[in-house]
């Protein structure tokens, strides 16, 4: 899966992926076929059909398996306090080197 | 330009989004000279649409965020001079669409007031073309796989990781997508633009641009407020297949936090072997 870092920072001290809210998801699978990383993963014999199985492997920032999602049941952490995150998290970095 | 539309609504017998898209179709054909396409006929037989498509600029309707209408344009390879979604224009006016089929009168409302704006909109359709403080053209390298060629400006550009650029002068950024992006897309059939005067954070949202397969949100790579769209893309979104980089910019703004925002900004040199991976990964 390539380098997995975001703007220098290891992937998985990034919080970002989506939440899926099952009171509106209709299985409908639309985000699944759309998303060509892997995110998601289908459970046909589960109550919960669907779920977020690799948050590491979304694109930190991308949004765009929501637009596909016909009841708007996919959301996204905030943009600003991600990235406020991240820059603590590069100034850490910087200063441990 | 005319006062008229071949519209393109979703039918809507599956939400109240999609009566609403129903309702302001007809309310644009009672108004103006334009015609309907009905989805379900059209999707069945064409010959009777044909003719209507190709003769006036096509209003795409979209009841929600399946884009039912949007995919059968794509499917009949129609080029869409104007595109909305309900729920998204519900949304900008903070307005809750009921659950039911019936329009009631919040949604009589709603109805009225995007038909309104479309026709304001039509009115003012052509603007003047101003001044560019930025170059026209870019020197470019290049990154080859199999036979497909990617196209990267090596000077005076700067990247993100979601394969967006800008481009400062001064105090004013020109922003755009990279060629990665409108290869992975392929043909781009929709540009929405993000709102002149909004101010936008970094990593913000600027717009999305939209192909028969996906849609891709520009991610900004620095905060500022945006000064102008490059709309002649809402009616040409195929330029930015053309050049992503010159005729094919999305908006400009007006920096406001650079010297912050620099930190996460990559130059060439750092941006050229991410796109490099993206593009060996990338399956067509
Ligand atoms: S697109 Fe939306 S409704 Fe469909 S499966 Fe994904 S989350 Fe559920
Ligand atoms: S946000 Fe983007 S990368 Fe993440 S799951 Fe959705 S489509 Fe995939």
């Amino acid at each position: 899966m390539g380098e997995n870092t975001f703007m220098g920072v290891p992937r998985d001290k990034i919080d970002w992926s989506p939440r899926i809210d099952y009171n509106k998801c209709d299985y409908c699978m639309e985000c699944v076929d759309f998303c060509p990383h892997n995110v998601f993963e289908v459970r046909e014999n589960e109550e919960k059909k669907l779920i977020v199985k690799n948050p590491n492997n979304c694109v930190v920032f991308c949004r765009a398996c929501g637009k596909t999602c016909g009841p708007d049941a996919l959301s996204f952490p905030n943009k600003s306090e991600t990235t406020k995150a991240i820059k603590v998290i590069r100034k850490e970095m910087k200063e441990n080197e | 330009m005319s006062n008229e539309y071949a519209i393109l609504p979703c039918n809507g017998l599956d939400k109240c989004a999609g009566c609403i898209s129903r309702e302001v179709a007809l309310k644009m054909m009672e108004q103006t000279e334009s015609e309907i396409l009905c989805p379900v006929l059209y999707r069945v037989t064409d010959a009777r649409y044909n003719k209507i498509a190709e003769e006036k600029p096509l209003l795409v309707v979209d009841g929600c965020k399946t884009r039912c209408a949007s995919k059968i344009a794509a499917e009949k390879g129609l080029k869409v001079a104007k595109k909305i979604t309900v729920t998204e224009e519900a949304k900008n006016r903070n307005m809750e669409i009921v659950d039911g089929l019936r329009i009631g009168e919040n949604e009589l409302k709603l109805t009225d007031d995007i038909v309104t704006e479309l026709l304001k909109e039509k009115e003012k359709d052509e603007m003047l073309e101003g001044k560019s403080i930025f170059p026209e053209t870019y020197e470019y390298e290049f990154y080859q796989k199999d036979k497909f060629i990617f196209r990267l400006p090596s000077t005076g550009f700067y990247f993100n990781e979601n394969d967006v650029w800008v481009y400062i002068v001064g105090n004013k950024a020109r922003v755009g997508v990279t060629d990665y992006v409108q290869k992975s897309l392929s043909d781009i059939m929709f540009f929405t633009p993000p709102a002149v005067g909004s101010e936008v954070e970094q990593f913000g949202e600027l717009g999305c641009i939209e192909s028969g397969k996906a849609v891709f949100e520009i991610i900004s790579p620095v905060s500022g407020k945006v000064t102008s769209i490059n709309d002649k893309l809402v009616s040409f979104p195929e330029w930015i297949n053309e050049n992503p980089y010159e005729k094919g910019w999305i908006v400009e703004l007006e920096l406001t936090e650079l010297e912050e925002d620099q930190d996460l900004l990559l130059d060439y040199n750092a941006y050229l072997p991410i796109m490099k991976r993206k593009v060996d990964e990338f399956h067509v």
